[in-house]
């Protein structure tokens, strides 16, 4: 499988950015797409692809970062598998770190995030950001 | 004591909508959001809200309607914001959004949480939207919540959802 995926942003879907080989991961921006799920297929498909394939290596953390401004219910929904996916790497043997970054009064973002942190069983750090980028 | 406020009209969209026009909506609100010194938080909750519903009106809507189309607007009355996003529905599609929208009213806010939670984790996702997620949403996160439904010729009706956001909650 390819161990880089790159999605440039657009005014409705957040940057995508999986490196593999550097154990990076990120998601950031606006999410409301016409269609979340043929936005985020290839992502996904990256991430199955992974799950199959990948041999657990002790000494790298995966981390994911997911920094995002607005995101639709069908994203929501999307998000949640995206991290089932990160799961089962954990549960594979492969340390995985999630960061979830909002900035520091977002309120709503904060507790989305609480809520994905409640829904999987993996690190899941909230980060809250002092200026808006 | 009786205080009554004037609604101020910060944003009116009244026309087609797409996902072509939607970032731009969405834009515009922000930014009158800001100028009328909306916090962070409760702007983008607002805002969440709107691309919401208003992906619902393009999801579900009727398009090229001869006698409405669908209207966005962002009023603020003292210290409340209310958004009320209207569309023309076919007249098929009443009842399920009676029954759908009274079902959620009918429930406490923990209920709505936790159906929401329940929905997300648990049920099966849909091409044009989250699996119903979209007006409860609203449900949860507005400071009070309407809608109407009224009619529009023989075959359609006009639905009307109305958000209010309490300035100094946030």
């Amino acid at each position: 499988m390819t161990s880089f995926l790159h999605i440039d942003p657009s005014l409705t879907t957040p940057e995508i950015h999986f490196d593999l080989e550097k154990a990076q991961f990120s998601i950031k921006g606006s999410s409301y797409p016409e269609n979340s799920l043929k936005f985020y297929q290839p992502v996904v498909q990256y991430l199955a692809d992974l799950v199959n394939t990948h041999t657990p290596d002790p000494a790298k953390t995966f981390i994911l970062d997911v920094e995002l401004q607005y995101f639709n219910t069908s994203t929501a929904k999307v998000l949640l598998d995206i991290l089932r996916y990160f799961e089962q790497l954990y549960e594979k043997g492969q340390p995985v770190k999630v960061r979830w970054l909002y900035l520091e009064d977002d309120t709503e973002m904060e507790d989305a995030g609480l809520d994905y942190q409640t829904a999987v069983k993996l690190p899941f750090e909230l980060v809250a950001l002092h200026e808006e980028a | 004591m009786n205080v009554s406020y004037e609604h101020r009209t910060l944003f009116r969209y009244e026309g087609p909508l797409d996902m072509q026009l939607l970032p731009q909506i969405v834009k515009s609100a922000e930014q009158l959001l800001i100028g009328e010194k909306v916090r962070t938080p409760l702007r983008r909750k607002i805002i969440s809200i709107l691309i919401e519903l208003a992906q619902n009106v393009i999801h579900y809507g009727i398009h090229n309607h001869p006698l409405a189309n669908p209207t966005i607007s962002l009023t603020r009355g003292g210290d409340d914001i209310v958004l009320s996003i209207s569309n023309p529905i076919h007249v098929s599609q009443e009842l399920f959004l009676r029954t759908y929208i009274e079902n959620l009213l009918s429930m406490s806010k923990d209920e709505q949480n936790a159906l929401y939670q329940n929905v997300l984790t648990k049920s099966d996702y849909t091409d044009s939207g989250g699996a119903g997620l979209g007006i409860l949403q609203v449900l949860i996160k507005s400071d009070s919540f309407s809608y109407k439904i009224e009619p529009l010729g023989q075959e359609h009706a006009y639905f009307t959802i109305t958000a209010t956001f309490h300035t100094n909650n946030s």
